[in-house]
């Protein structure tokens, strides 16, 4: 049962050079599975990221969430940002705390929640730092955490990795994969865009390839690796996914 | 209007428009060139740089006023020239300094990889200069140019108009400042008074369009764009232009406030002097100074004098300072009150609302090419016309001239900040559901926060010099007294205008500087550092 439906995105931007279509009819599916948005940078797929999220309006076609199309941001799909997008002037909890005010959670249950996914995201200890005293990586761990606790049914990510050390990102990738197992928690569906392709195939479902202006889907990549998958890092089976999905990449970039 | 024939001057108008401009653009030749090469100096030389700075610094935060005494040691002394010369140096010592500051800022902030390489290329001396100093500090000089441009006719008033114990010298060419201040202060002619000022509003933003939207738009999309990503303080509060609000929100995209720690590190690698350099540095200062003091010796007051000085008029109102000075304070919180909420209010409007940004930025842009010190005489003449009490008058004068002056670094200030809330920030609000209130509470007032700070240090500094035209309106008939508002900006013109008393003059320029220069550590340092972590790290 597909939660997500993409159907015939078209997007164009107005530069100053005139109009410059990015996306030119997306259109796929996605259900309870972690899937990941793959295409070198500017093949549009942070736009269609933002289409999905309701921050960005498509020219035309439409997504549907649970066959509901989607033209403004919901509590039910939350959004973790490449540079964490926290805000500077709030603490860790408070920055937790502050959409499920917005949502209107009671003083008492917000303070609570923020505090409990602040302690899954290992940051206890760390309720009243500002983001300016925290690493990167300990700034996206509270930008998960902001994300989960609104409980959303959709998890999307843009390059939530990308401008981490390797060996943060391996933990959080970690991290991420963890609470997307956790069977307690009731997000089941994750979007991530990336332009790592084996973290892409290390973390994934399903990888979606797109083309370089205008983004295209050009094929998709299902990962059957049995998880957890650290132990078949070094195993051809792992590799034989990573070529398949730069194959389609480079088959992409023939076409344009 | 056909009676405008009957006052002798107007005839004169292309002549004096001419002067005005050629003296302007004569002004600024110099202040670039005076800018660039100690704005680099200061820059590379560390010796350079521990005695020019801080005393830059000083100078610029005089008023003009405080350049009267200096000037008028000259004025008598060379005729007709003198006179000219002397409203040249008043002119450069309002326009000069954005140049050096932001010649200052911008060599700075060359990121230390590029110095790196420069000099793993082996470029040094003058090539290194022409390579990479020259093209980096092309953007502040041409931003630093503009506003001195605005600056020099924002002064142009007080400094063709110069007032010396009771009698006006006018320069022997004329000029648009001393039209204007003939008009409104000696003929007293509304109508004429509008129309000399439209007609200068008209000057400014034809240059503005013609010359500087058009260098400043080459110099931010064309070949080399600002590199600077690190800027200093000061960069960040002088390099604030009074023109092209678009433009500059763009370009100070690049700017983010930031305390001067990273030129430590340029400073360090940049071009050093050697000692030969050094020791003629040293002997030419040494003789600049010397010669100035022997040439000054006869002049140079005694503690006598001084004491001598201290005791004649307007000494007697020395006594009442405290109330004089709180009077003022009151004139100006006023003033602040009245930028703050206004400009908070159209730069949230304007950033809330599209439509209201269309509006609002054309006006803005048109808005800031008006002389406010020439609105002065205009917006007196009118009220006091209008209310029949001089004095009621002056009083609102003074506030609305200071409202003037003060919103625009405001409304600069937030609407370039808002501008660049970056836009995760803005996402983050969307995707989580804030709206209205809460957005405004949450997402839009923290961002702006730092940025009101620096407004309102910028605000409040240009306050102050502008309270010393605001409370004091001269008089050119011997048989009518100037009228004042009680306060210390007052007490300060007459200690210079009426009495030439240098001493009190320079007295309370003190007094002055030392409430600019506390409120600026006890107030807004503290709240800049507070805020500082505010800034978003993209």
């Amino acid at each position: 049962m597909s939660v997500i439906e993409v159907e015939n995105i078209t997007k164009t931007f107005t530069t100053e050079k005139g109009k410059l279509l990015v996306l030119d009819k997306v259109s796929f599916s996605i259900g309870n599975e972690f899937v990941c948005l793959v295409g070198s940078s500017g093949c549009g797929k942070s736009t269609l990221l933002r289409i999905i999220a309701g921050l960005e309006k498509a020219d035309s076609g439409k997504v549907l969430f649970h066959g509901q199309s989607i033209d403004q941001p919901s509590p039910k799909i939350a959004m973790v940002f490449q540079l964490f997008g926290l805000l500077p002037w709030k603490t860790a909890i408070e920055n937790i705390e502050l959409p499920l005010e917005v949502q209107g959670v009671d003083k008492e249950n917000r303070i609570r929640d923020a505090q409990e996914y602040l302690e899954m995201v290992g940051l206890k200890g760390f309720e009243n730092a500002y983001p300016h005293d925290l690493s990167g990586g300990m700034r996206q761990r509270v930008g998960i955490a902001r994300a989960l606790a609104l409980k959303p049914e959709v998890l999307l990510m843009d390059e939530p990795f990308s401008t981490l050390d390797e060996l943060t990102a391996k933990t959080l990738r970690a991290l991420v994969l963890e609470i997307w197992l956790d069977p307690d928690l009731p997000t089941n569906t994750f979007i991530m865009v990336s332009h790592n392709v084996e973290e892409a195939v290390f973390i994934s479902d399903r990888v979606i390839v797109l083309s370089t202006r205008p983004g295209k889907v050009v094929g998709e990549v299902k990962i059957d690796i049995p998880r957890p998958r650290a132990q078949y890092l070094r195993d051809p089976v792992y590799f034989k996914f990573v070529d398949e999905v730069l194959e389609l990449l480079e088959k992409a970039k023939e076409k344009t | 209007m056909n009676n405008f024939a009957q006052y002798p001057e107007i005839k004169l108008l292309p002549l004096y428009t001419f002067s005005t401009v050629t003296r302007i653009i004569i002004t600024l030749l110099i202040s670039i060139a005076w800018g660039v090469s100690f704005g680099i100096i200061a820059a590379t030389n560390k010796t350079a740089s521990l005695i020019l700075t801080p005393l830059i610094d000083l100078l610029q935060s005089i008023p003009i006023l405080g350049y009267f005494p200096m000037v008028i040691s000259f004025l008598f002394a060379l005729g007709p020239l003198g006179i000219e010369f002397s409203v040249i140096v008043l002119l450069f010592t309002s326009m000069a300094w954005a140049i050096f500051f932001g010649v200052l800022g911008a060599v700075r902030s060359i990121p230390s990889n590029v110095i790196e390489s420069a000099r793993s290329f082996g470029l040094t001396g003058w090539r290194y200069i022409r390579h990479v100093v020259l093209p980096a500090i092309m953007p502040a000089t041409i931003s630093g140019a503009n506003l001195a441009w605005c600056d020099g006719w924002f002064f142009m008033i007080a400094a063709e108009y110069i007032q010396y114990r009771g009698s006006v010298v006018a320069p022997p060419s004329g000029g648009l400042g001393y039209l204007l201040a003939l008009t409104s202060y000696q003929y007293e002619d509304m109508n004429l008074s509008i129309v000399l000022l439209l007609f200068i509003t008209f000057i400014v933003v034809y240059f503005n369009t013609l010359t500087w939207h058009r260098l400043m738009d080459r110099i931010s999309t064309g070949v080399f764009r600002p590199i600077s990503v690190r800027s200093t303080l000061r960069v960040e509060l002088s390099g604030v232009g009074k023109l092209g609000l678009m433009t500059q929100a763009n370009r100070s995209h690049s700017r983010r406030l930031q305390w001067p720690r990273p030129f430590v590190i340029a400073s360090k690698s940049l071009r050093r002097y050697t000692r030969i350099e050094k020791v003629i540095v040293i002997v030419l200062a040494f003789s600049f100074v010397l010669a100035i003091l022997f040439l000054q010796a006869h002049n140079l007051p005694t503690l006598g004098m001084i004491l001598e000085r201290l005791n004649e008029p307007p000494a007697g109102e020395l006594g009442s300072l405290p109330v004089l000075i709180t009077l003022t304070m009151g004139r100006l919180t006023i003033a602040y009150g009245i930028s703050l909420i206004v400009a908070i209010g159209l730069g949230v409007l304007a950033a809330e609302h599209k439509k209201m940004a269309a509006v609002i930025y054309p006006l803005y842009d048109i808005g800031q090419g008006v002389p406010i010190l020439a609105l002065f005489p205009v917006i007196f003449l009118g009220l006091s016309q209008l209310l029949g009490q001089p004095r009621a008058a002056l009083e609102l004068t003074s506030i609305i001239m200071l409202v003037l002056d003060m919103i625009w670094y405001m409304f600069l200030n937030i609407v370039s900040a808002i501008k660049n809330i970056p836009s995760e920030i803005r996402e983050v609000g969307q995707i989580f559901g804030f709206k209205g209130l809460n957005r405004i509470r949450h997402i839009v007032i923290p961002s702006i926060l730092p940025a009101i700070v620096t407004g309102s240090m910028l605000s409040w500094g240009t306050g102050w010099n502008t309270v010393i035209f605001a409370e004091y309106m001269p008089s050119t008939n011997p048989a009518v007294p100037p009228l004042s508002v009680p306060g210390i900006g007052s007490l300060l013109d007459k200690a210079g205008y009426e009495f030439g008393n240098t001493i009190i003059l320079i007295f309370i320029l003190g007094i002055i500087a030392a409430i600019v220069l506390a409120m600026e550590g006890f107030v807004w340092r503290p709240l800049l550092r507070k805020f500082e972590k505010y800034h978003v790290e993209v």
